[in-house]
């Protein structure tokens, strides 16, 4: 008998259908896993398991028994467990007291459920000090602490939504084992990913959604990689450029049948112009002391020349943010400089910024890029208002024009430039931001930080288009990002990024990922030009 | 684009008032709402004063009669509109940075104590109507920097300005006590006949002009056309202007906003200034215009009462409007009633506060409703 | 200043700062939830009302306290389930009520009360002990005190104790940093939220009954005089802790208790700069002179689980 049965579960969001009839079952002990780019429905689809949404149509059943969980309490009750991809961890508060929350007595009793948690470590190997504070904690420590949360009800089926998102690779490694060991105690878990080479590694069987609908689960012995990914992209891919590669986490992985699956393209001739000699971007000695003291970036000197992309490799928090917030003139380094086509920049405003040709694409597109309320073409014109003054007041046809031009430009998809910008999708969402850096005057340079997170292929292929045909034009490009293989495949040559120094500098081809990452770890340091 | 989502959005954009002769059902809840709930609280209102053994005819009689039972009680209602909507109007504008100024007490009182001062000492000399200007622009330079004292606080250092707009009117109505007790200040002169704390009466050439001098009847001046002039504006700059959109801006979402070249930080204090600023040059309007002369309570609740007119109106001119109207006939007819019939004018104060929490509890539903 | 004088100073510092102390705690918690209420002043001017309405029926300032929190319990209901569940503009709710609040007991006290204003009613005796008065320097301070201020000290303590030792204290702090996440973890956020209310308009009854029935012995339209903003304010200059808090609670009542004592000693300070002292106090500390702390995250934000 099967632990959880779902049968022809629907659920609309206002017009938009993410499931569409949704039926497969989870076995005892068993990894499943669930397949699918981004914005396929498997958020959507553990949210309905764990009682956050209530589906339009359809059925759950638990043990056998009817399941309808109408909060995650009553799912917690139950027996299900899931990690988020954002975490529900209050981030003032200690592991401990996080863990108590929902938990415990009347009256607080700490050491209770230090025990607990203690012979949670022995049994995992987790490492995790009950007293420290969630804010302080890196990533991987916080979900760790998530999956302890989880734990602690003793449940029977773990869902872990996108874990590895936000892993070093060796603690992707970790985490699937922990996987592993779950089942060997009993548990299920249902790990959701867009990864084929994770899956590879560690699930029992697979369900692939595309679009919000089924297309099939497959048992992981002996099954057709090649079957798997034409079932997750939706078309037959014979070869892919080296991007797809990336985004669906074909890398070097070792796994001679996942790699054999896609054959990957020669990687295109990479041409650098040598325009005037005057480098796009250059960074000299730059360091950056926070408020608290610690030194976020130190003596970091790197040059984007015209038509070149360096790509910034590095796991998050070893200075990207920083990296990011001096070159878009919102913080001032504590030594050093930034210049833009040989002009000073380094203490700029951010609106003399953009005037002198920089574009930037952040990191957090939701928090900073757009100002989700507005209108699209408030979003893509707000730093060019004056041009669109009548009288001193608002031209607004002639912005919804110029709007319009820009989306009909880049592809953003919506009805009309004056819809808010929320009702967009996260891939148009980042399609218009580009577009809107894209086409400031005088563009010399752009930085664009982890340019595709949560975007679906179709999304970034169309970036990293755009990208590279910025870039073709005699564009200098700065991408960070913490996708290795597609940082590798769009790059011209890739600087890593390790605790605010640059510990190396390689050539962007495949065969220097080994190193990269072991750069990225902070294990080695080298400059290699191959 | 739909027709009817065109004409959706035109509605938002204008605030209240959709394109003529077309309502929609979110429209016609957004007028209704506050209508039905000024209705309930009158009606309970009236019960109220029922249970005091009042007769119900005497009490609405001098009710009516004092909001508009004369040419002279009407314009004495509109010349409290006036202060209400100029407050109100200050309140929606820096609302719409998503700053919330409820100190509009506060910098009414500076404001008319500065212009008082202004008038009583220098401004009378001044030629071609600069002697009623001068305190005018004055006053509202004062209720300004009130404001604006906020707006620093909460450009520089992120202090809610809620809290800090509240704490600096109740630093700004002991400054007012002040000013009139003291001798040296703006009290008058100790005489035998009298010594109460207050200004002496300010100049003939520092009151503003009657909009009608021939017409004996009518208390209206022009605050009237400064009120209507300052709505007209308002409503253009927050709809149609660029400052309008970069206050939108800042107040979704600064940081996205100072990448886009916003100057956040002035925007915040400019908006807190000119929002003080209106207040202000109300405080300034209720001397120069009715009681022209300072005492140590004279905002009497105006700057509060503008505020709740600013907070019901969400966001729209019209709205506005409408509420200081409405705020001022009540608060007219409650003057009367108190003194022809004796039934305490709290009983309004109780009315507006139960329009308040009626309008405010049912904001959900009509968010909901706006949202099909 | 002579040592009558400081003992009055003293005395009548503790008094003001009272009504401050038990309002101001309870707010502390309702915040560290999220919720604020700005009606804290019309909470406060009810129970004031109630207190003395109930005391000079009843002749017993016991039940009058009683009612009074009765009465403060109910409004408090009321403003919960518009800050709360129909998540209403908690800034709206805050000043509809205060002024509601002030037209009701206006009202009230005119038709009551009306003819027999002079009229003192029943109230708290101070505790005035011979061992007491015999304490050096703050000895005959304390004697001037009602057992309800050192209620209100016990409050203080109670207060901290929950917040930091009960499971409840953990889910009210965990409510108002990050809702979203207190809610995955099977916390009730509506319920907590409410419970947070109705303690904060049960010592702000407390605080408004002290006001009438157990310090000044009468009552008068509108005589909380700004105190409850006063407690809102401490509760940011304290730093939404509950010690930092009441040390905040007590500098404004020792501030306001300079009103009496500067005339007293014959300086010429209008008293106009004393009655806004507590007030500009209040701004240098949230101007950040004081230093920057952090309030609770979701303060005022509304709380609704997306479905």
């Amino acid at each position: 008998m099967a632990l959880l049965e779902i049968s022809g579960l629907s659920k609309r969001f206002g017009s938009l259908l993410a499931l569409d009839n949704i039926s497969l079952n989870v076995a005892e002990k068993e990894v499943h896993c669930l397949l699918g780019e981004n914005g396929a429905g498997k958020s959507t689809l553990c949210n309905l398991v764990f009682g956050v949404y209530r589906p339009d149509s359809g059925s759950l059943a638990l043990g056998g028994k009817p399941f309808s969980p109408k909060s995650p309490a009553d799912a917690l009750r139950q027996g299900i467990a899931m990690v988020h991809q954002h975490f529900s961890l209050v981030p003032t508060m200690t592991v401990i007291e996080n863990l108590m929350l929902g938990r415990a007595r009347p009256v607080l009793e700490y050491s209770d459920m230090i025990a607990r948690v203690k012979a949670l470590d022995r049994e995992y190997g987790f490492v995790v000090d009950p007293h420290s504070i969630i804010e302080e904690m890196s990533v991987g420590e916080r979900q760790r602490v998530e999956i302890i949360k989880c734990l602690l009800g003793d449940p029977k089926l773990l869902v872990l939504d996108e874990p590895t998102a936000v892993l070093k690779p060796e603690e992707i490694e970790a985490l699937l084992s922990i996987c592993r060991r779950l089942t060997e105690k009993g548990k299920s878990v249902v790990l959701v990913t867009h990864k084929l080479a994770e899956i590879a590694k560690v699930a029992d069987r697979t369900t692939v959604l595309r679009h919000g609908r089924l297309v099939e689960t497959v048992t992981m012995a002996g099954a057709d990689m090649r079957a798997l990914v034409r079932s997750m992209v939706g078309r037959d891919v014979t070869s892919a450029d080296a991007v797809l590669a990336a985004t669906i986490g074909i890398g070097d992985t070792g796994e001679p049948e996942v790699a054999a699956a896609v054959q990957r393209e020669a990687p295109a001739q990479k041409t650098i112009l040598s325009g005037n000699g005057i480098p796009a971007l250059e960074l000299k000695r730059l360091t950056f002391r926070g408020r608290d003291g610690v030194c976020k970036l130190e003596e970091v000197s790197l040059a984007v020349n015209r038509g070149e992309i360096v790509g910034v490799a590095g796991v998050e928090g070893n200075g990207q943010n920083e990296l990011e917030t001096i070159c878009a003139g919102l913080a001032a380094p504590t030594s050093g400089s930034v210049k833009v086509n040989g002009r000073d920049l380094t203490h700029a405003t951010p609106q003399e910024i953009t005037e002198w040709g920089v574009g930037i694409v952040p990191e957090d597109r939701h928090a900073v890029a757009i100002i989700p309320e507005l209108s699209v073409a408030e979003n893509l014109l707000l730093g060019r208002l004056d041009r669109f003054l009548r009288f001193g007041l608002l031209n607004r046809a002639a912005m919804s024009e110029a709007a319009a031009a820009l989306m009909r430009k880049f592809d953003v998809r919506c009805e009309s430039p004056d819809l808010p910008m929320s009702s967009l999708s996260g891939g148009n969402q980042q399609k218009a931001v580009l577009a809107r850096e894209l086409s400031l005057d005088r563009l010399t340079f752009l930085l664009a930080a982890q340019p595709t997170r949560g975007l679906d292929v179709g999304a970034v292929e169309a970036i990293y288009g755009y990208i590279r045909a910025a870039r073709d034009e005699g564009l200098g490009v700065l991408l960070i990002s913490s996708e290795l293989d597609e940082l590798i495949a769009v790059s011209d040559r890739v600087v890593v990024l390790y605790r605010g120094r640059i510990v190396g500098e390689m050539a962007a081809n495949q065969g220097n990922r080994e190193p990269i990452g072991a750069m990225m770890s902070g294990h080695a340091s080298g400059h290699m030009h191959v | 684009m739909s027709r009817s989502h065109a004409l959706r959005l035109a509605s938002k954009e204008f605030g209240l008032t959709g394109k003529r002769g077309h309502v929609f059902p979110a429209l016609s809840l957004q007028i209704g709402v506050p209508v039905a709930a000024t209705a309930v609280a009158l009606l309970i209102g009236l019960a109220i004063i029922a249970s005091t053994g009042t007769p119900l005819e005497d009490a609405i009689a001098a009710f009516w009669d004092g909001m508009a039972g004369s040419a002279f009680n009407v314009g004495a209602s509109i010349n409290r509109a006036v202060s209400l909507t100029l407050v109100g109007l200050g309140f929606i504008f820096a609302n719409r940075a998503n700053l919330t100024n409820v100190g509009g007490e506060g910098q009414l009182a500076v404001g008319g104590m500065f212009a008082t001062a202004m008038a009583l000492h220098g401004a009378a000399a001044l030629p071609l109507g600069l002697a009623f200007l001068v305190p005018l622009i004055v006053g509202a330079a004062a209720g300004a920097v009130w404001g604006g004292i906020a707006g620093v606080l909460k450009a520089g250092r992120g202090t809610n300005e809620v809290i800090s707009t509240l704490l600096l009117t109740f630093v700004a109505l002991p400054l007012v006590y002040w000013s009139v007790q003291s001798l040296h200040l703006l009290r008058k002169p100790l005489t035998d006949l009298s010594s109460l704390p207050e200004s002496p009466e300010i100049p003939e050439a520092t009151r503003l002009p009657l909009l009608f001098p021939s017409n004996q009847t009518s208390p209206l001046h022009i605050g009237l056309l400064v009120a209507i002039a300052a709505l007209i504006i308002v409503a253009v700059v927050l709809q149609r202007g660029s400052f309008g959109l970069k206050l939108r801006a800042v107040g979704f979402n600064q940081i996205a906003a100072r990448r886009a070249g916003i100057r956040s930080g002035s925007l915040i204090i400019i908006a807190m200034a000119v929002s003080g600023g209106l207040g202000g040059l109300a405080g300034a309007i209720m001397i120069l215009g009715e009681q022209f002369y300072l005492t140590s309570e004279f905002s009497s609740g105006y700057g509060f009462d503008g505020l709740v007119v600013g907070l019901l109106s969400r966001g729209s001119a019209v709205g506005v409007v409408l509420g200081a109207l409405l705020f001022g006939f009540l608060r007219s007819g409650s003057i009367d009633m108190e003194i022809t019939a004796h039934v305490p004018a709290a009983v309004v104060l109780i009315c507006q506060g139960l329009i308040v929490i009626i309008i405010a509890g049912s904001a959900i539903f009509v968010e909901r409703m706006r949202r099909r | 200043m002579t040592e009558a004088q400081l003992a009055f100073f003293l005395g009548s510092g503790l008094r003001l700062a009272t009504p401050i102390i038990f309002a101001g705690t309870g707010e502390m918690l309702s915040e560290r939830a999220g919720v604020l209420n700005l009606s804290l002043d019309g909470m406060m001017l009810i129970a004031a009302f109630t207190a003395a309405l109930t005391s000079w029926a009843t002749g017993s300032p016991a039940i009058g306290l009683l009612v009074a929190i009765a009465v403060s319990l109910a409004v408090a209901y009321v403003q919960a389930v518009l800050s709360v569940t129909l998540q209403a503009n908690q800034l709206v709710v805050g000043i509809g009520f205060n002024i509601l609040a002030l037209g009701a007991t206006t009202f009230l006290y005119r038709e009551i009360f009306g003819p027999l204003s002079r009229d003192t009613i029943p109230g708290f005796a101070q505790l005035n002990f011979p061992w007491l008065a015999a304490i050096p320097v703050i000895g005959p301070a304390l004697t001037q005190q009602t057992a309800l201020a050192y209620v209100g000290l016990l409050l203080v303590a109670v207060t901290w104790l929950t917040l930091n030792f009960t499971s409840f204290g953990l889910s009210v702090r965990a409510v108002g940093e990050d809702p979203r996440a207190a809610d995955e973890a099977g916390i009730n956020v509506i319920k907590v939220r409410y419970l947070a209310v109705l303690y904060a308009g049960a010592l702000a009854g407390l605080g408004g009954a002290f006001m009438s029935v157990g310090d000044s012995n009468t009552f008068t339209e509108g005589m909380t005089r700004g105190a409850g903003y006063l407690a809102i304010t401490a509760v940011i200059f304290g730093g939404w802790d509950p010690w930092r808090t009441l040390a905040a609670c007590l500098l404004f009542g020792f501030a306001t208790a300079l009103q009496f004592l500067i005339p007293a000693m014959n300086l010429d300070i209008p008293v106009s700069l004393l009655l806004m002292l507590p007030y500009v106090l209040a701004l240098l500390a949230i101007a950040g002179v004081a230093g920057r702390s952090r309030q609770p995250a979701a303060l005022t934000l509304p709380f609704e689980r997306a479905s």
